[in-house]
């Protein structure tokens, strides 16, 4: 009979790791869980453990239910402006012959700088008072008044969105166009020859080579620009009028602004688990597509 | 031989006197360098301290003073940590919870209240009497004293007036707004191009709104709390108030003002950019930094009431004060060094890090030749007088019933500016807004608030 023995070297080397995420990822999300049960808010050293009271209150916040649908829309928009601008982008710089690393590396450039430079950036352009962009626009007479573009609601939030889409969609650029470079050129060749329109060649090729990449990188996006805090919270803090709340600012604003820690537990766990559906069917989709190209 | 004798034994008496008292002389000097090397002994350890004085001369004078210190008692190290106003409540309110929070600290007056009811500060009676406690204004120590405990030491004092651009004044041919409607018609014969008659700040990152507020309801006498601490936004003068802001937005403000915060609205100002504004004796020292060349045009003048006959009822004042916290391992350091900062010659060179800005809180400074030397005060005369007369009738917002955790809940919550965003970008009603902020403020105040 044989016995198997138990090997230290492998825990030892695993342990590191496993201490990093301990503390780096279970921790807060285990203690997340549990202040989602209680009264937990900064300013009091007690609090008391009240079952789904912080879930029934964060469902019945008309607040919550607005942040959510701003959830949703801030993901949609930039998520598809992201992908159709970074593809064109991709697919444009692709037929480039020469050059292509130039137009690469200045493309790339609003990735490359940190969220905080880019929403000072974006602000003291879009400024009502000593803005940029409007005094151009009323000096070319084109408005009477500096447009407010950080305090009417609607404005606000296409701006959010613009600024989000100029950030993202290099990423989605380089990674589409290193897929585009392993599509094989002879079934671009062939497909001429059988005289295949670009749409065609387009549509049969090039989408099935790369539609996992995308899917992928739209599984990657969703999550992050869903999540996403710092440049909302920087550019509008939110407003106006929680016009531009998503859901990580009005989790926070209930843990920090208000105190309110359990009832800023329960708003994470609930946005965790929707998270967790979406990537769920995302990855059941992408899974399809592999199965089908092989 | 008698003789011989007598001034024998004289001389060896006055040899042995002469040793006694030069060993009695040296072992007092020896016992006092012994108590000073045991005092400097007593005082060692690693303090850190945080404040918010984030401009040049106010934090070179707080750093000055700690390196004094530390030259004059070497085993010990203080360690400083800046912060804008903002951050600092959130570092404090989340260090509170990890243990991450300093042995000294600057705080804003509505915030102590909020720290003690965390059980996060110690008292500081023995410090105060140190110092002299009669030296101190009682309503300044007032604002922290729970039962017969005072929790901080007011640093300096200032107060909200309204700041008025003289030049734009003449110009118009206009007198200074003594009501809140002789100032809304001042603005909107002052709003010329590039320059806005009063700006309007609303930003939910700081608390403007619920200042701009709290200036019209004090005005009146009003209080946006109820004397059992309830948020009152739906008493007349309230609602006046928050009607006659957005009146003042919707008119004559920078329509970007919506998301403004003090720093935002104080810019402006200093930039010439408005011909009104309210703050302290601050804005001399913003305006003569961004535009000297409009040094001459700023005064200060009361803040407006309803009527003019109204009295005065006293408006804002900030008492801004040191607190040591709780969880500090060297609280006898840290009393010790804000005793230092007390000291007669750093305490004035604090105030002139930023004069008619910081106003002390301590008699007699005032009288001090040094003090009335500086050219900022001697310009400054009239602003000066205005803002200490300011001071001594105002409190913190909301402590007109006495301080409490509620009023420091309201004024850092941003629920009020919610409620004027609200009000401005979805049109509702502003009765309506303000029910929905009271009953959030409310809501807060049960949940967070321990009487």
């Amino acid at each position: 009979m044989l016995i198997k023995k138990f090997d230290y070297a492998r825990w030892l080397f695993v342990m590191p790791a496993i201490i990093v995420v301990g503390l780096l990822f279970v921790y807060p999300f285990l203690s997340s869980i549990y202040f989602s049960f209680t009264t937990k808010n900064l300013l009091s050293p007690n609090y008391q453990f009240v079952g789904l009271d912080n879930y029934r209150k964060v469902l019945a916040d008309p607040d919550f239910w607005n942040s959510f649908f701003n959830s949703l829309k801030w993901t949609f928009f930039s998520l598809a402006g992201q992908v159709l601008v970074g593809f064109i982008l991709a697919l444009a710089i692709h037929r480039i012959k020469r050059f292509k690393w130039l137009y690469r590396t200045l493309l790339i450039i609003p990735w490359a700088f940190p969220t905080i430079v880019i929403a000072f950036s974006w602000q003291w352009i879009l400024n009502g008072v000593y803005g940029y962009l409007p005094n151009l626009i009323v000096k070319l007479g084109l408005m009477n008044n500096p447009p407010a573009f950080f305090t009417d609601s609607t404005w606000a939030f296409v701006c959010l969105v613009g600024i989000n889409i100029w950030f993202g969609a290099p990423l989605i650029m380089v990674n589409v166009l290193s897929a585009l470079q392993t599509v094989p050129q002879e079934q671009f060749e062939a497909a001429r020859i059988d005289g295949a329109s670009s749409w065609q060649v387009f549509r049969f090729i090039t989408l099935p080579h790369i539609r996992v990449v995308i899917g992928l990188l739209v599984v990657l996006r969703t999550i992050w620009i869903f999540n996403n805090f710092d440049i909302v919270y920087l550019l509008t803090g939110g407003g106006p009028s929680n016009a531009t709340t998503t859901l990580p600012i009005f989790a926070y604003n209930l843990g920090w602004g208000t105190q309110l820690l359990g009832r800023s537990s329960a708003v994470t766990v609930l946005l965790f688990l929707f998270l967790l559906t979406i990537c769920l069917l995302y990855f059941y989709i992408i899974r399809k597509w592999e199965k089908e190209s092989k | 031989m008698k003789k011989i004798l007598f001034c024998s034994i004289l001389l060896i008496s006055i040899i042995i006197a002469a040793g006694c008292k030069s060993k009695s002389e040296s072992e007092a000097t020896e016992s006092s360098e012994e108590a000073s090397v045991e005092s400097s002994e007593e005082l060692s350890g690693d303090i850190v301290m945080w404040h918010s004085f984030t401009q040049g001369p106010r934090l070179e004078s707080i750093q000055k003073t700690a390196d004094q210190f530390m030259k004059d008692h070497p085993k010990v190290n203080i360690k400083i940590e800046t912060f804008s106003w903002n951050d600092f409540y959130t570092k404090w309110t989340t260090g509170l919870n990890s243990g991450n929070v300093p042995d000294i600290s600057t705080a804003l007056p509505n915030q102590v209240i909020e720290m003690v009811n965390s059980d996060a500060l110690i008292p500081l009676n023995d410090t105060i009497d140190k110092i002299g406690k009669d030296k101190f204004s009682s309503n300044a120590l007032d604002e922290a004293k729970v039962q017969d405990n005072y929790f901080s030491i007011p640093l300096y004092s200032h107060a909200q007036v309204m700041w008025v651009r003289t030049d734009l004044l003449e110009k118009y041919n206009l007198e200074v707004p003594k009501t809140w409607d002789q100032l809304y018609e001042a603005s909107k014969k002052m709003k010329e191009d590039g320059v806005y008659g009063v700006s309007v700040p609303m930003g939910t990152n700081d608390f403007m709104a619920t200042r701009f507020l709290n200036f019209y309801v004090r005005s009146a006498g009003g209080s946006l709390l109820t004397k059992d601490y309830k948020a009152d936004l739906t008493s007349k003068i309230a609602q006046d108030g928050i009607k006659y802001w957005i009146k003042m937005y919707e008119e004559i403000s920078p329509k970007d003002s919506l998301n403004f915060n003090v720093l935002q609205q104080a810019t402006l100002f200093y930039q010439g950019k408005t011909a009104f504004d309210f703050n302290s004796g601050f804005h001399i020292g913003g305006v003569q930094a961004n535009s000297p060349q409009l040094l001459n045009s700023i005064e200060a003048y009361p803040i407006p009431k309803v009527n003019e006959s109204d009295p005065d009822y006293g408006i804002e004042t900030s008492n801004v004060p040191l607190v040591i916290w709780k969880n500090s391992k060297h609280a006898d350091v840290a009393k010790a060094f804000l005793e230092k900062l007390f000291e007669e010659g750093n305490y004035l060179e604090f105030l002139d890090a930023t004069p008619v800005g910081m106003l002390p809180t301590i008699d007699n400074i005032t009288d001090n030749p040094a003090y009335k030397e500086n050219e900022i005060r001697k310009q400054f005369e009239h602003a000066e007088e205005v803002i200490t007369k300011a001071v001594k009738e105002g409190t913190a917002i909301g402590y007109e019933n006495g301080p409490s955790i509620q009023a420091g809940i309201m004024t850092n919550r941003h629920i009020i500016e919610e409620m004027f965003q609200d009000i401005i970008s979805n049109g509702t009603d502003p009765m309506e807004a303000a029910k929905k902020a009271e009953m959030k403020l409310n809501d807060i105040f049960e949940t967070v608030a321990v009487n």
